[in-house]
């Protein structure tokens, strides 16, 4: 058989595959510089003419730069906290001598990878309504901080597990406490897994839809996935408008998608390969 | 060393903070719900118990038996359907040399976007006017077959099903393929010299050898299909009459719509409850067969 030829078969079934993974992304972009009238006539073929109205009017008539930085804020915030809160939690069941209390931690840690989200639904919007922080950024960021916890102090707890005790021992002859130990030492050490994990968590944030729907009623105070599910109703017939509108809302991730992908595909995979 | 490392103050400034914010948003919730779901309670008034009735009305509610049927159907799609697909695909990408990358960034694409966007995509792909579909359909000819694909009955579930791999594919893809590319290359040489080669090499050397990650994807897709909310709240809230309801979205409309909570909780935690059982079932399995194996 001819080797070229075989060797070209696996690409060809492959072009297929991204193929179908990238072209409804095209059509979206291609739609989005089209004019009504051409989206309904002519589905296939390249804007005739090229518009940017499309972009000109969902940026003036909705409030996406509100949503964007309401999404970065929340996001941010609530990972950063997810961050802070896990390495303590990490670096206590793994480094100090308590091993006994630090098993059942870790195991009741472990419990949250049984639990379904939708039967946390309820709950946590009473508690919500209880704290008053209902329609606040608030009533998200403690949530999503939460949500966070478990696996974050399972990949960092991962990663500890391999760091050799005689640097913390050499801390110690210098005179560093246990806090000096964490946060000169250990925390240093783990920068890149935290990147990892802080890219593991942003990402959940950032795309999370179900409690930002429920939390928050204030258009002011929306997300930019609320915002994007609403835009399907809010445009109803004007398709051009609302392609342009979810490429204004994945353009930015999808950019920084294509400069640190390796470091983004590694973050996404940390969650897993630890559970 | 052992001083320093044995200070209770600072173990409890480490673990507490975490630990109480974990314990009242994760678990305590799950017994709050327990508690509910043996009440009659509209969110507003003082919850009445009432034994086990919601469950009764669970059991013998019709539209609860769909949507407990599609989480059934989503996790034999995912477990049966894409699985096997994912492998397939995942060890054509681990043969090829060139373009590696490429492959391996675009597919992962969609994962790191958000369901809100993939769902409203993919209901303009699935648009019964100007969507990819039906219009592709008209231009082959094919007129006949063109469906509201979310607004029919026959069709909507099966819409959100490939909408949901479409997704999820290319995750999937890379978790395993970092498995595949740990396969020693010995193994896998000398398994060429006895006259292994293509999809025999892969079926006697490459799928044993990655057989834990494989399990790992299988329950993370059954999980992910039994707590699957947000995609068809997205893509078509459960309708046309209920029939991609799933049991996430049927709770959330008894809660949120009907103010039910009491039967809503009562869901919540029959939600639980399967998945405990599924996961338990998926392991004893999963043990089972590494017994045969060896």
């Amino acid at each position: 058989m001819n080797v070229k030829l075989s060797k070209g078969i696996p690409h060809l079934f492959l072009l297929a595959y991204v193929f179908i993974v990238l072209y409804p992304l095209f059509f979206l972009l291609n739609t989005s510089f089209k004019k009504n009238m051409q989206i309904d006539s002519d589905p296939w073929g390249l804007p005739e003419p090229f518009t940017l109205n499309n972009y000109t009017y969902s940026l003036s008539n909705s409030k996406i730069g509100i949503y964007f930085s309401n999404s970065l804020f929340i996001s941010i915030v609530s990972t950063l906290a997810t961050l802070g809160l896990s390495i303590c939690i990490a670096y206590a069941i793994t480094r100090m001598k308590y091993p006994f209390l630090s098993k059942y931690v870790y195991a009741i840690l472990l419990l949250s990878l049984l639990i379904p989200s939708p039967s946390l639904l309820i709950p946590l919007y009473r508690m919500v309504n209880w704290l008053g922080i209902y329609n606040t950024p608030l009533g998200l960021i403690i949530p999503y901080t939460t949500f966070g916890i478990p696996l974050t102090v399972f990949v960092i707890s991962a990663f500890l597990k391999s760091v050799p005790k005689e640097l913390e021992e050499a801390g110690v002859m210098e005179g560093l406490s246990v806090y000096g130990l964490l946060g000169r030492i250990i925390l240093p050490l783990t920068l890149p897994t935290l990147v990892t994990v802080f890219i593991l968590n942003y990402l959940g944030n950032w795309n999370e839809y179900v409690l930002a729907n429920l939390f928050l009623s204030n258009d002011n105070l929306r997300t930019l996935p609320v915002a994007v599910v609403s835009f399907f109703n809010k445009y109803n017939t004007n398709y051009g408008a609302l392609c342009s509108s979810v490429m204004i809302s994945i353009t930015p991730i999808i950019l920084i998608y294509s400069v640190l992908q390796k470091k983004i595909i590694e973050g996404v995979m940390a969650g897993s390969v630890k559970g | 060393m052992n001083k320093v490392l044995r200070n209770p103050l600072a173990y409890a400034l480490f673990i507490l903070p975490a630990l109480i914010m974990y314990i009242a948003i994760y678990i305590l919730p799950l017994f709050s719900s327990l508690r509910n779901s043996f009440t009659s309670w509209n969110g507003i008034n003082e919850a009445t118990f009432n034994g086990l009735d919601n469950f009764r009305t669970a059991f013998s509610d019709e539209r609860f038996w769909i949507a407990f049927k599609n989480n059934i159907t989503f996790v034999l799609f995912s477990s049966f359907v894409q699985v096997p697909i994912i492998i397939f695909i995942s060890i054509v990408i681990s043969g090829v040399r060139k373009f590696l990358n490429f492959y391996k960034t675009t597919v992962f694409l969609p994962s790191i976007l958000s369901t809100a966007v993939i769902g409203t995509l993919w209901q303009f792909i699935y648009h019964p006017d100007v969507g990819l579909i039906n219009q592709l359909l008209r231009a082959v000819g094919l007129e006949s077959w063109t469906h509201a694909w979310l607004g029919e009955e026959g069709t909507a579930f099966l819409a959100i099903l490939i909408t949901n791999s479409w997704q999820w594919f290319g995750f999937y893809i890379v978790l395993l393929l970092s498995a595949i590319f740990a396969v020693p290359r010995e193994l896998l040489e000398s398994a060429e010299m006895d006259g292994a080669v293509g999809f025999k090499k892969s079926w006697y050397i490459t799928i044993p050898m990655i057989r834990p990650v494989i399990l790992v994807i299988l329950l993370l897709s059954i999980t992910g299909a039994m707590n699957a909310l947000d995609i068809v709240l997205i893509m078509t809230y459960g309708e046309p009459f209920g029939s991609s309801e799933v049991m996430g979205t049927y709770l959330y409309k008894q809660a949120y719509k009907f103010n039910e909570f009491g039967y809503a909780s009562a869901i919540s935690i029959i939600i639980f409850v399967f998945t405990v059982l599924v996961t338990l079932i998926f392991q004893q399995i999963a043990k089972r067969t590494e017994e045969v194996e060896q």
